[in-house]
């Protein structure tokens, strides 16, 4: 059994203009010990898709259908108050902004036990001992320390070190880390990723890595889906991602990375999608990339039916017309 | 080679030696300092300087601390009894055996104004308190909770809002028994003047809650309250102690109010209200009677007033006018 298994989310926001369908199908499931990446641009219902499964869907949204099993036990069925205790006990999530995700008035210290002796009930000795270890284990100098001070004498990559400390304090079976290095500095990021991706084997966890950079996703995930205006529109093996894109929008998210590398560096400029994503208050019944679409026409079908996610190779689903591998003739207008 | 003149390769060398040495040097000072703490520059270390640097609010606090002073220490050094009636002594001037003269039962008036002044600022104080307590936690939760919760707490404290301050403190007197103690003192005034800080507050958590340590907290499986409580109201503590001193004005005045009107501390005991109030009927011969509560009541309001506007200043330094 996997560990999770999210089947056919739906999350709405109820807004003046009328429904947004923020997350509109989205199915995946993921196994223990195993990372799952979901890309997409701002906007796409990744970070929903995540908030669904926490159940922190800020208001006016709304979990309208769709099942979250974790360890088979549905948790959009679950009460608010077993909810809270699964949250950071077996669920942790860590943030985008590291700045901002610590609160400025509580020493680093209270932060990190007040969630030890929430789940695990530890008597403040125990809490602050297992609160050394776990700043050490994040590799915070000092670690003793340093757990009297608050947050502002924390740099941006320190911080994010103790929310991943905070997030594993009780070894949870599952990390979502929804944009954890897009706020840091390049150099930093790189250090943060390691040290997630090492302390996962080290615990065992199972991860959802929620980001926008395809750079992150190749280092960190075993398996990649990637979603456009709320619907997965692929989802492959990482290597099998990067090596055989499948559907337009992830030929061209590859294809928007820039190069340091190879033949025309110099001389290309950095690829771009045209376009917008559909308005998701009345999205249209048709394939939702169709606008931005090269291969799309007039008289495709995918531009009056949305297209099934189709298993096209062993592990391997898309949700287009037009896959790379049925493609014959060069794209239309190109 | 020839552009290097001047500069020998042997110089060159010997230069990038002693960068390397002192980039050497930087590093280990660097690793060493790593983790180390630097000198601890508080918040409310700052907000002290700033608070200090602050004229009006020095004058003040001190203008304060001499009215604690009188208030407290003139009953133990004073010998004179502030309820020993002696009609051979009505009426007396400000003199040095009574600084502030005698009333119409021949009374010590410097002792009676320091009781006085010791009862208002004790109510003060406890109201202010109270209505802290009352409408923190209401505009706390109401402000946290949101959407119909606090849309049904609001529109009761709107229909409170609409009632009169002081008609409002009086009736809350004359239900709890008519007379007035020192406890019904305090309820009646903080019934009646909370509303403002529960305001507040629910504003304050309204901004406060959409930080990202919320969420965080939250995903971490934190209860409300625990939010509430632990994470948010620490930091509205700056906003907390001006508020105390903004309101304690507002609430010496009410309880000197009321006493004025004989709704206040029961005779014998006093307070400033009570005295005015004894002033009162003779400030025609005998003015003194009515300036010297008069004046303490003004005097404690001022420099609550200052203390609290430098506490903000000092606090919030963005805010300053």
């Amino acid at each position: 059994m996997a560990l999770l298994e999210v089947e056919d989310l739906h999350t709405y926001f109820k807004t003046r203009a009328g429904e947004v369908h923020a997350v509109d199908g989205v199915s995946f499931s993921l196994e223990r010990g195993k990372t799952l990446g979901i890309v997409g641009e701002s906007g796409c219902g990744k970070s929903v898709t995540a908030l669904s499964i926490m159940g922190l869907v800020p208001p006016p949204g709304r979990v309208v259908s769709g099942r979250a099993l974790f360890e088979g036990q549905d948790l959009l069925q679950r009460k608010s108050r077993e909810l809270e205790d699964i949250r950071g006990r077996e669920i942790a999530m860590i943030f985008q902004d590291p700045m901002t995700s610590l609160n400025p008035t509580l020493t680093i210290g209270m932060q990190i036990t007040e969630t030890l002796r929430r789940h695990l009930k530890l008597t403040r000795d125990e809490a602050r001992k297992r609160a050394v270890e776990l700043l050490e284990e994040v590799r915070i100098p000092n670690a003793a320390q340093r757990l009297r001070d608050y947050p502002h004498r924390y740099s941006g990559g320190m911080r994010q070190r103790v929310m991943i400390a905070i997030a594993l304090s009780c070894n949870p079976k599952l990390l979502i880390a929804d944009e954890p290095t897009t706020a840091l500095d390049v150099t930093v990021q790189a250090g943060v990723l390691a040290l997630l991706r090492e302390l996962r084997e080290e615990h065992d966890m199972a991860m959802i890595m929620i980001t926008h950079d395809m750079g992150v996703v190749a280092e960190t995930s075993d398996e990649v889906i990637v979603m456009y205006a709320g619907q997965v529109v692929e989802q492959a093996g990482t290597f099998e991602l990067f090596d055989s894109p499948e559907h337009p929008y992830t030929e061209a998210l590859l294809a928007a990375l820039p190069q340091i590398e190879g033949e025309d560096v110099r001389h290309s400029r950095l690829a771009s999608i045209p376009g917008r994503p559909p308005d998701l208050i009345s999205p249209p019944p048709a394939c939702r990339f169709a606008d931005r679409c090269v291969y799309a026409s007039l008289e495709d079908s995918c531009t009056r039916v949305l297209p099934e996610l189709r298993e096209l190779r062993p592990g391997h689903f898309v949700r287009t017309a037009h896959p790379a591998s049925e493609r014959a003739a060069a794209p239309v207008g190109s | 080679m020839s552009v290097q003149r001047g500069l020998g390769p042997a110089s060159v060398t010997e230069r990038r030696r002693e960068f390397e040495a002192a980039l050497g040097r930087t590093a280990e000072a660097r690793s060493q300092e790593a983790g180390v703490a630097l000198e601890r520059a508080s918040l409310w270390r700052d907000a002290l300087y700033r608070f200090a640097a602050n004229r009006a609010a020095l004058v003040a606090s001190l203008a304060f601390l001499v009215a604690l002073g009188y208030a407290y220490i003139t009953p133990w050094v004073d010998s004179a009894d502030p309820y020993f009636v002696d009609f051979s002594e009505q009426y007396r001037p400000l003199s040095w055996a009574h600084p502030f003269g005698t009333d119409q039962f021949g009374r010590d008036l410097f002792v009676r104004n320091a009781l006085g002044a010791r009862v208002s600022i004790e109510i003060g104080f406890a109201a202010t308190l109270a209505i802290m307590g009352v409408g923190i936690l209401y505009g706390a939760i109401s402000g946290f909770l949101g959407g119909w919760v606090d849309n049904v707490m609001m529109r009761f404290l709107d229909a409170l809002y609409g009632l009169p301050y002081l008609p409002f403190a009086i009736l809350t007197i004359v239900v709890l028994g008519g007379q007035a103690t020192f406890w019904t003192m305090v309820v009646a005034l903080t019934v009646a003047s909370w509303f403002t800080t529960a305001r507040v507050m629910r504003g304050q958590m309204i901004t406060l809650k959409e930080n990202d340590y919320v969420r965080a907290a939250q995903a971490l499986g934190a209860r409300w309250y625990r939010i509430v409580f632990w994470h948010l109201l620490p930091n509205t503590l700056g906003l907390i102690i001006v508020f105390v001193f903004l309101e304690l004005p507002g609430v010496i005045l009410g309880e000197a109010f009321l006493s004025f009107i004989g709704l206040g501390i029961n005779p014998p005991k006093a307070s400033l209200g009570s005295l005015a109030q004894d002033g009162y009927a003779a400030f025609q011969t005998h003015p003194y009677m009515i300036a010297i509560p008069s004046l303490a009541i003004g005097w404690l309001i001022l420099s609550a007033f200052f203390i609290a506007d430098g506490l903000r200043d000092a606090l919030d330094p963005r805010t300053r006018g």
